[in-house]
């Protein structure tokens, strides 16, 4: 009876490799000053938007440009109700606020393949943005300030669990029947659910799984800001960057999006105070490029040469 | 009650509908030619509405020349980019094609939208991201008690016959015939002899020309920036949606219908609900038509 | 002979399907009795692969019913179906290219009616069918990365990993060359017997048919025209007509 083959054992050094950082994060605001602290907590909102997006998008294959309607929803539930719930509820209610927006509008969504996908969760996104746009419009609702945020070491942890969660949440499903079952019905649906793959339902739970997350995430960034701005918690471009983050990093488990988030968020922090239209031209051409020439990512590139540095076969 | 119906009988609105449909029956027609082609949804397209808007408006600050003028040059401007794109670009996507060309399929939106992004952001570096905007020919003229300005006329009466002429030659020509074919079916359109690569060039390039020329005509008609393209390219994969793929004539049907529910829509409540009409439309024809644009084709067989 | 052997394992009874204007099947009966090997012929658009579809629950009946050990399955779902214990081969074989061969049959062993939830046992499981079918050597090599011989034979790994058991076998030999074919109907008898599976088996490739198949069903524009043993077939008036035309 042939051995059933065992997976390389470079596995071992990724999670030494995630453990290590993940401790030096979680020391960070002991030694470091406010300003690093903030790239700190940038760099953790980036971590948890690209792996729930890849909780949906690379195990599935239904990739969604529209991540940032759960962002901009847990923010605008917060902002709402600010200062009449306590934050703890009303960061949990963020998040099952996305997570039941996602299964409302989920089998209608999901029925809709390939690019069309694409381009209407982009579009569910932006109609959302309007219309919140237009329901403040109408009730003379100009803008909103915030006061009594909680401090930045808060925030900080709070952010450090939520990308905690989303990268647990994507090891945990990857590896489980539910993620195989997903990774199936990506290869070919139609197959898979020939195969006993219950298709329907488990796009629906990875959608929702997928929307938990980055609705939380989103209601933690409002309490950064005093001022508080419709569009920008809407804005298409967090739901692009997330995507390029997980496209520069490749694969389908959690080092992709680890390794995309660290490259491009090092690239941003350079550009984005000095030059923020030349970083904006830079994301589209990651993403661009990247489809065109190595739609693997790093993981991918990284996959061809051991490849072909042991041979073939 | 009776304001509503004062508002749906309204001429000046009803013109404005006409101006509006025209211009995205226009674009429609260009994505069309474009998408039909390339088979990947270009969501680029709208910004060469946006380029073909700067050059005119370049044309009019700079040397004076009347939008009307440039038009021609810009939609000739436009044809040059499509042929350098479909050169370029194009025939890479198509070699590469081969070797694993779902994956390619599935993200080649994502690499559109990347260059997308590329082109706002570089007119954006390039002309600042404020908008602008330039007045010509704002003379108004009356029909009955529908007030006209000569712009909006103009844009309509070029707008139309350029889709109609474009729509005759895709119904009438030989060169037209060949163009359907290829959109309708590539491989088979190689068997029976046409040129599909010298097709396709031709079809990138007036659909380049036709967005370009939309854009100089936008440029008389309301404030542009670097991110004006964007909607046009909704509207235009509503018409096409609605109105299937290569099927030029209810194309024109569905821009004139979205041209009214935006015009009407914004009358009845308010201009913020512009997009949210514009997007609501985008959302429900995609929802209505999950297969996209290839189930309402006819089947041949 | 208890009754409950002598009831049939599948019961396929009026079966018809419509696709807008045009129509696949009309009033199609037969059944299959468990441990049978039952042929399906036909020329191209007799109907063949609808029939399979809507047995699997890749479509919808548009008349008639369809019942597996004893109870109906018309209008399932294709996920329950499997379940149930019916597995399907395509005619344009639907592999996983991205995941290894492995890989492709643990999804078997965990959603069939195998249900193998643990990771470990669904890869036993499936390496075994691997063993049986010869493609245990190939358990690390991408899907995409076979030539057309193995992915058909990935095709029927597959479909026998979720532990099914009745199968459908839809043209396994087309593109196959005549030792391939000779290899393929091996495998096939070998895991019938091993397993004791019920087959049914649409194909092009006669001798392999007359080989395997104990009855055929023969369908012509979507209607049964005859069924009885491969000799019976052979000199069935009503085959030789549509076949050959008038009888010699």
């Amino acid at each position: 009876m042939s051995a059933v083959p065992v997976p390389a054992p470079a596995t071992r050094a990724w999670a030494v490799a995630g453990l290590l950082g993940a401790a030096a994060l979680a020391a960070l605001p002991f030694f470091a000053n406010p300003y690093l602290v903030a790239t700190g907590l940038t760099l953790l909102m980036w971590l948890a938007l690209t792996q729930s997006w890849c909780l949906l998008s690379k195990l599935t294959g239904y990739v969604s440009l529209g991540h940032v309607v759960f962002y901009g929803l847990g923010a605008y539930l917060v902002v709402v109700t600010w200062q009449s719930w306590p934050l703890p509820l009303a960061i949990a209610a963020a998040g099952a606020l996305a997570a039941l927006f996602a299964a409302l509008i989920g089998l209608p969504v999901l029925r809709v393949r390939g690019p069309y996908f694409v381009i209407l969760t982009f579009g569910i996104a932006e109609l959302v943005k309007y219309s919140i746009l237009a329901a403040e419009a109408a009730s003379g609702t100009a803008s909103r300030i915030l006061f009594g945020a909680p401090d930045l070491i808060v925030i900080y942890f709070a952010m450090f669990a939520l990308a905690a969660a989303a990268t647990l949440l994507l090891v945990v499903v990857g590896r489980s029947r539910f993620g195989h079952g997903l990774r199936s019905l990506r290869e070919n649906e139609e197959a898979a659910e020939t195969l006993g793959v219950p298709v329907v339902r488990y796009k629906l739970l990875a959608f929702v799984l997928s929307a938990a997350i980055p609705g939380m995430v989103g209601a933690v960034m409002a309490l950064r800001s005093t001022y508080f701005v419709v569009g920008q918690v809407f804005d298409p471009m967090i739901s692009v960057t997330a995507i390029a983050m997980a496209l520069l990093g490749g694969g389908d488990d959690t080092r992709g999006p680890i390794l995309g988030t660290l490259f491009l968020f090092i690239v941003s922090e350079v550009l984005w105070i000095r030059a923020p239209l030349a970083y904006m031209l830079i994301l589209g051409a990651v993403l661009a490029g990247f489809v065109l020439v190595a739609p693997g990512g790093i993981l991918g590139f990284l996959d061809g040469r051991r490849a072909r540095g042991a041979g073939g076969a | 009650m009776s304001s509503i119906v004062d508002t749906l009988l309204s001429g000046q609105l009803l013109f404005a509908a006409l101006v509006t449909g025209s211009l995205y029956a226009l674009v429609a027609l260009g994505l069309n030619l474009v998408y039909g082609t390339l088979r990947m949804l270009n969501v680029a397209h709208g910004d060469v509405v946006m380029l073909g808007a700067y050059g005119a408006y370049w044309a009019f600050s700079v040397g004076g020349i009347s939008p009307i003028v440039a038009a021609p040059a810009v939609a000739a401007l436009g044809a040059l980019a499509g042929l350098a794109v479909h050169r370029g670009l194009v025939r890479r996507l198509f070699a590469t094609a081969g070797a694993g060309s779902t994956r390619l399929e599935g993200n080649s939106l994502l690499l559109f939208f990347g260059l997308s992004i590329i082109l706002q952001n570089a007119a954006a570096l390039a002309f600042t991201p404020n908008a602008r905007g330039l007045a010509y020919w704002t003379e108004v003229y009356h029909l009955g008690n529908v007030a006209m300005t000569g712009n909006r006329i103009a844009a309509l009466v070029i707008a139309g016959a350029t889709c109609i002429a474009v729509a005759a030659l895709l119904g009438r020509s030989l060169l037209g015939l060949s163009m359907r074919a290829v959109i309708e079916k590539r491989e088979a359109a190689t068997i029976v002899g046409i040129d599909v690569d010298r097709v396709q060039a031709i079809s990138f390039a007036l659909g380049f020309a036709t967005a370009a020329l939309a854009g100089a005509l936008v440029s008389m008609l309301e404030q542009i920036s670097p991110f004006t393209g964007f909607p046009f390219t909704i509207a235009a994969f509503i018409v096409i949606i609605l109105g299937g793929l290569g099927n030029l004539f209810a194309g024109l049907g569905a821009a004139l219908l979205l041209g009214a529910l935006e015009t009407y829509g914004v009358a009845l409540t308010s201009a913020n609900m512009r997009s949210v009409l514009l997007y609501g439309a985008f959302v429900a024809a995609l929802l209505l038509f999950p297969k996209g644009l290839f189930a309402r084709r006819a089947r041949a067989a | 002979m208890s009754s409950a052997d002598s009831a049939p394992l599948l019961e396929v009874r009026d079966l018809g399907k419509r696709f807008g204007g045009l129509t696949a099947l009309s009033g199609v009966s037969f059944s299959v009795a468990a441990g049978e090997t039952v042929g399906i012929m036909g020329a191209n658009g007799a109907g063949k692969t609808t029939l399979f579809s809507l047995v699997a629950g890749n479509a919808r009946p548009s008349a008639g019913t369809i019942a597996f050990a004893g109870g109906r399955i018309d209008g399932l779902s294709p996920d329950r179906i499997c379940r149930l214990g019916i597995a399907r081969t395509f005619q344009i074989v639907k592999p996983f290219p991205g995941l290894t061969v492995l890989e492709n049959l643990r999804t078997a062993a965990m959603f069939g009616r195998a249900g193998l939830h643990d990771r470990r046992e669904a890869d036993a499981a499936a390496m075994a069918v691997l063993e049986e079918v010869g493609m245990a050597a190939l358990a690390s090599a991408p899907a995409a990365t076979l030539t057309l011989a193995g992915q058909k034979r990935l095709e029927v790994a597959r479909a026998i990993a979720t532990g099914a058991r009745l199968v459908l076998l839809d043209e396994v030999m087309a593109g196959l060359t005549a030792t391939e074919v000779g290899q393929m109907l091996d495998t096939l008898r070998r895991v019938r017997d091993a397993r004791g599976l019920t087959l049914i088996v649409i194909e092009h490739v006669m001798q392999a048919l007359m080989k395997l198949c104990a009855r055929i069903v023969v369908l012509h524009h979507g209607e049964r025209i005859a069924e009885g043993t491969p000799e019976a077939i052979g000199n069935d008036p009503r085959v030789l007509s549509v076949y050959f035309g008038t009888a010699a």
